[in-house]
Parts: structure tokens; sequence; C-alpha cells
């Protein structure tokens, strides 16, 4: 059923654009598209968004000049529903610059513009030619991804300035707020424009936490990679390494054993519990409802204690490895998973209850920070912010991993309340706490379901030797929404490309659009409630 | 040389002065103390050197958040360590003591360093995580200036990825116990 599903995809791209596409081929659940040409990639991606509804997941640039390919660029889409990723892949040749294809893909901009700074590629017809990941003290001509460039360079700093959106007329002010924040939380410049209270535009600057994650990775060694992954974005440690060893595992046909899939489904959900219950808890404290938060944060302490009996690591770091986990869950852990987390479920829906009937709390919630399906859709955004607001995405459903494919039977009429259900969400601040809430509960029955672990091992032997050149697509869907990720082998058991794209990249820039009707004061408890991650997006 | 050996062991004559500062200021985990009795001594410490409170602003200088959630679990109802006289506060200007998280990325260099001299003296910084000693697992590269030493003067070192509360306690209490010399 699976290959008919890709064989559709490919007979209508085939017939519509027969005379464009060099040659075809799979990859699992992938179909790439070689095209000849790349002025042509505008009107094959556009078909594929606009007529497909399928949706853009990530732009892959990678340097293969060195084996003859030039710079290739990889546009990756998915179908809502069908476990399909359809990638359409252009090679550049000697060329430095590729048509731009934000014109009919809205979100691809973010992607271009990265591509643009980290390889030194110009997106022809990109309105926004400012950089994005390497800030104005970078000089002109260093592009981190290109295969010359040595990772230890120190650049020198140049003195420059970054252009924001500049709002004018009677009465408007700017608001700069950030890097360094009035709270604990990560690096970002927020830009305001305001007429007294009401904001008339947010612009978000950031990639003040650029790691070079991506650059790094090639050149560790494969199974360092994995911690590099959970350190991609620590809240998110489980999925993003997940996600990276699904990757390798499928380029080296390894079949991970059954009880080391329900392990990782166990903390998966694990990971998604503990930052549900602290979003919560922050947005409960953005509103002024410190009783709230204070409550909440008692159990989401109490969350992490347990992963620390669990696995060793308050946040879930040393779970995965490639080709299966690290961490054995022994007969008396799973006593203890299902009475801490009955104990910790029966408090937190008590709490959910409480917090529901305190109508200060609610006030604040509803309306606040309200994004519409139609932006939402354009820019492509995944995970809660876009199931707020009625798109039904989960990788967990819709390309099933570790061991979820075991909890997505639902009847008929499961399915159709769920619709009803989304048809009825608003897109605003209420509606992200109340799928929050929801999720948590789900979280805990996915756990209570998934500690019938089987006896076989914890991990499957992996080939010594990697095959260099081939690569493959990881992903998993983290407490924020899909996370992907990308490898490309090398020569001698190296990584030639690792390209990593979280739920944060994506939905980012939803904020700009889902403060417009709201005022300064409510931009911590919008943002909140999106819960996105800097480091994850910065790399 | 015989305080060095007496830190270090065998290890004295390899370091470099500026390796034994910084592992001399370095925490290591008390086996001997619990959180309790850290959080008192800090408390009984703060009084008595600064009259009320420690004033603490947080910087992330590029890190994974992982450092951040621990620092946030210090102010939940648990740690709690608003009770022994320790408050996050929004503006470094206001603060005695910075908190520095991350390899310090070239993107956050400028920022961390007006942070830095926007708070007044005297100030105690404490580098935080194992990126923040010397870039960790991000190490030395064209996006990271390889520690948090390397852009501000550091303190007091907290190792550990991440470090657990009652280590950021231990790490506060070495660092005001430095205050008075």
């Amino acid at each position: 059923m699976k290959e008919s599903g890709l064989g559709n995809y490919v007979e209508e791209i085939k017939t519509k654009f027969s005379n464009k596409i060099k040659k075809f081929d799979y990859n699992h659940n992938e179909v790439h598209f070689h095209i000849r040409d790349p002025n042509d990639i505008r009107e094959i991606c556009g078909h594929i968004h606009l007529d497909m509804e399928a949706r853009l997941a990530t732009i892959i640039g990678t340097d293969e000049r060195n084996n003859g390919g030039g710079f290739v660029i990889r546009y990756v889409f998915e179908k809502t529903g069908e476990d399909v990723f359809m990638f359409v892949i252009v090679s550049l040749g000697n060329a430095n610059s590729f048509p731009s294809i934000v014109s009919c893909v809205p979100a691809a901009s973010l992607y271009e513009r990265e591509i643009r700074d980290m390889l030194g590629l110009l997106p022809v017809g990109n309105p926004d030619t400012r950089p994005l990941v390497l800030h104005e003290h970078w000089p002109q001509g260093v592009y981190p991804l290109r295969k010359e460039f040595d990772i230890k360079t120190k650049v020198a700093r140049k003195e420059g300035q970054y252009e924001f959106v500049r709002v004018e007329g009677d009465g408007i002010c700017e608001i700069p707020v950030g890097p360094v924040h009035a709270g604990i939380i990560e690096p970002g410049h927020f830009r305001f424009s305001v007429l007294g209270e009401n904001i008339i535009n947010l612009e978000t600057r950031l990639f003040y936490a650029h790691k070079g994650v991506e650059k790094l990775a090639e050149s560790m060694a494969p199974e360092g990679v994995v911690s590099l992954a959970e350190r991609i974005s620590g809240d998110e440690s489980v999925a993003n390494s997940t996600a990276y060893c699904q990757a390798v595992e499928k380029l080296l046909q390894v079949q991970v054993p059954d009880r080391a899939k329900k392990i990782r489904t166990v903390f998966a959900e694990l990971e998604r519990i503990y930052n549900h219950i602290g979003t919560l808890g922050g947005m409960a404290t953005d509103a002024g409802f410190a009783f709230g938060a204070a409550r909440l944060n008692i159990l989401k302490e109490r969350m992490m204690r347990l992963n620390e009996t669990l696995c060793g690591s308050r946040i879930l770091f040393g779970v995965n490895r490639i080709g299966g986990v690290r961490c054995e869950v022994e007969r008396e852990n799973q006593k203890l998973i299902l009475e801490k987390t009955g104990e910790t479920l029966r408090d937190f829906d008590r709490m959910a209850a409480f917090l529901k009937s305190k109508a200060s709390l609610i006030d604040r919630l509803r309306d606040t920070g309200k994004i519409s399906k139609k932006a939402a859709r354009d820019l492509g955004i995944v995970g809660v912010a876009a199931r707020c607001v009625g798109i039904d995405v989960d990788t967990r459903r819709d390309h099933p991993y570790a061991s979820y494919a075991i909890h997505n039977g639902r009847t008929p009429q499961q399915a159709m309340q769920d619709q009803i259900e989304m048809e009825k969400r608003a897109g605003d601040a209420m509606s992200r706490f109340e799928v929050r809430i929801k999720e948590v509960r789900d979280s805990f029955d996915i756990i209570k379901n998934s500690l019938d672990l089987e006896s076989d091992g914890l991990y499957a032997e992996i080939p010594e030797a990697m095959e260099p050149f081939k690569s493959a697509l990881g992903y998993a869907e983290s407490h924020r929404g899909q996370t992907l990720h990308w490898v490309m082998t090398g020569e001698n058991n190296s990584i030639f490309r690792y390209k990593v794209r979280t739920a944060s990249f994506c939905n980012w820039p939803i904020m700009e659009f889902a403060v417009s009707s709201d005022i300064v004061p409510d931009f911590p408890l919008v943002n909140k409630s999106f819960d996105l991650s800097y480091s994850g997006n910065d790399l | 040389m015989k305080e060095k050996s007496q830190i270090l062991g065998n290890h004295a004559e390899t370091m470099s002065e500026e390796q034994l500062v910084k592992f001399s200021s370095t925490v290591s985990p008390s086996t001997t103390k619990s959180y309790e009795e850290m959080g008192k001594e800090l408390k009984d410490r703060i009084v008595k050197l600064l009259g009320r409170s420690l004033a603490i602003r947080e910087v992330d200088a590029g890190s994974c958040n992982g450092c951040e959630i621990e620092i946030a679990a210090l102010t939940n109802s648990i740690y709690d360590v608003e009770r022994f006289g320790i408050h996050f506060v929004s503006s470094p200007r206001h603060a005695d003591l910075l908190l520095v998280t991350g390899p310090a990325s070239r993107n956050m260099e400028a920022a961390l360093r007006r942070t830095y001299d926007a708070t007044p003296g005297p100030k105690i910084v404490i580098a935080v995580g194992a990126c923040a000693l010397d870039g960790g697992i991000f190490g030395d590269t064209y996006a990271t200036t390889a520690g948090i030493d390397k852009v501000v003067p550091v303190d007091v070192y907290i190792p550990g990825c991440p470090p657990r509360p009652e280590l950021l306690v231990q790490g506060l209490l070495l660092a005001v116990n430095r205050l008075k010399r």
C-alpha cells in the first residue's frame, strides 16, 4: 500500500513534467525527482505545493563540487496523511545562483536565505536580501558549509548595521528587546513598532545561538553526532537524537529491535510530558497567575526526577544510540514509571481543571495571539502551533516511527470526532493551552500502552563500513512539532552533510503574525504559548 | 609549589598558571553537604557580605537551553533559592553576579561584553556548563569563542552538561565565599 502511494505521486509528476525530469528513484518512503534544468524548479515546486497541496518540509543545500555534482539543492515536500517525502533535486553545476521559489512557496524564504549565508548561493527573486545566520559583523565571502571552509577559521569582525523594517508615522515608536532577555531564556532580538500599546509590527531576529552544528557534524564520527543531536536543543534531546539515529539506521538498513523502539517511544513521551507541563506553567506565569505556575513546576520537577532515575539525566541525555537505545528499562523501572506517571497525571488533571475554572486566566488566553489557518498553511508550520488552528499534522501518525504505529488504530467514529474537535480550534493562546493539556494526557496513555516491552535486544549491530554518498531522512515529533534530520555519508565512514530542521525553524515566522492584533504586554504570553526553541532554530 | 601539589597531586607540574587558576575555581560535587545545608550557608554569607540578597542576571551566550532548564529549576517551589536571598533580576544593571551559559557563540559575543560592561562592580561572573568552560561539544570553531572566559573574565566555573541544581548552588557558594577576598 505504501509502494502504491509513492507510485501515484511518481505517475502524476512524471506525466506532467516528463521532459523536465532526468530520472527518479526511491529510498524507503522517499521519492527523488532529479530535475534537468534549475529554471524549472519554480514550476515543479509550485505544482507540488499548490496543486498537490504538499507542505514544504525543508530545503537542503549541499556542496558536491568535489564529487562532480556542483552545488545541489534538494526541496523536500510532504503530504499530510501520507507517509511520503517528495524530493525535488537539482544540481546547479558551476552556477552560484538559483531561482527563488518564494513567489509560489512563501515558506521557502528563510531556507533560501540560510543557503545564501552558509553556501554563498544567491536565490534570484527572493525579495529579502538581508543576512540571516551570519550577522552583520561577518565579512562578505565567508561560507561555512562550503567544503573548502575550515571549521577552525576565525573570521575577523567588521562593523555593520542590520536593516529592520521601518514603520513610520505619527506617534509610532520602536521597542528593541533582546538578545539578553529579562527572564531565564535563550537569546533572540524582537523589534516592536508600536502605537501606544498596540503592536503595529514585530520583527524577530534570531541566530544569536548559532554554534555551527551542521558544519561540526562533518568533522565528527557518526556515533558522536548522537550527542551533538541531543544538544541541538536541550529540551528536545530524545526527539532530535531519535531523528538522527533513524536517518543513519535507514542509510545502513539496520532493523532496530522492537524493545528499543518501545523504549524510544516511552522516552519521547516522557520528554513531551515534562516540557508541555513546563510550558503550561510558563503560560500561567506570563498571565500573572503565580500559583498555577508553582504547582505545575512541581509536577515538571517530579517528571525530571523520574527522568534521572531512568536514564541518569534530568533532561534525557544519553538515551539513544545508532541501532537502538543505550538505556535499559528494567521491570522495576517499568513499575516506577507507571506509579509516578499515574500520580502525576492525577495531580495534573486536578490542576488543569482548576486552571480552566479561573476566569481571569482564561480571559488573558482567549483571543490572544490568534493565528489564521491561511497564514499557518502558507508558512508550513508544524506541531502544537499547527494543531491549535485545526491543521491536523503529527509526524507520529503521518510517518510512524519508533513504536507509534501501534497507537494509530482509530475507529472511524473517533477519527470523525477528532476532526470535529480540530475544526473548533481557534488558533489563539487558549487553544494552544488546551491542545497541550490534551497531549499531556495522550502521552500518559501512550506510555502506559508501551510498557509491555519485548524481550529482544536493546540495539542492533551496525555494519562497520558505510557506503559513501548515500543519504536518508530521519524524522520525529518533538513537543514542538516535526524535526527533520537529513544525513549524507562521506568517504571513510564520515558524515558529508548533516542538515537539521527543527519545528522551531518552521514556526518562528508565525510569531510576527500572531501578535499583530495584540498589545506589547501580551507578547511574553504569546511567545510562551508557542514555546519555540532559539538554539534549535539557530543551530 | 606546595600549594599546587595539594590541589592537584602529580598533575601540578604539568599545569600552566592559567590552567591552575581555572582548576582551583572549578566546582566539584560535594559529597558531604546536602542542598539545604549549602543553601543555609549561602544565606548566611549573603546576609553578612551583601546585607540582604544576591541579585543574579542570567545570560545565555548560545547554550542549548539545557543549562537554562536547570537554572530555571532553582526558582521552582522545590529548590526555591529565593529563600536563601537569591533573586534573578531582569537587568544587568541590577545584578551582583552574572550566570553565563553556552560556548559564547560569535553572534552573542558583543551582547555578552555589553552585558558585562553594564553590570556595576564589584561583580562576579560564573560560567555554567561544559560549553561555558571551554566550548564543550561545540568546541572551538568559526561560530564559537570556545568558552566564556575568552570574552569576559570568569571567577568560578561550574561544569556539567547540564549541572544539577545542587551543583549550581554549590558554585554560587564558592563564588560568594570569594567575594570577601
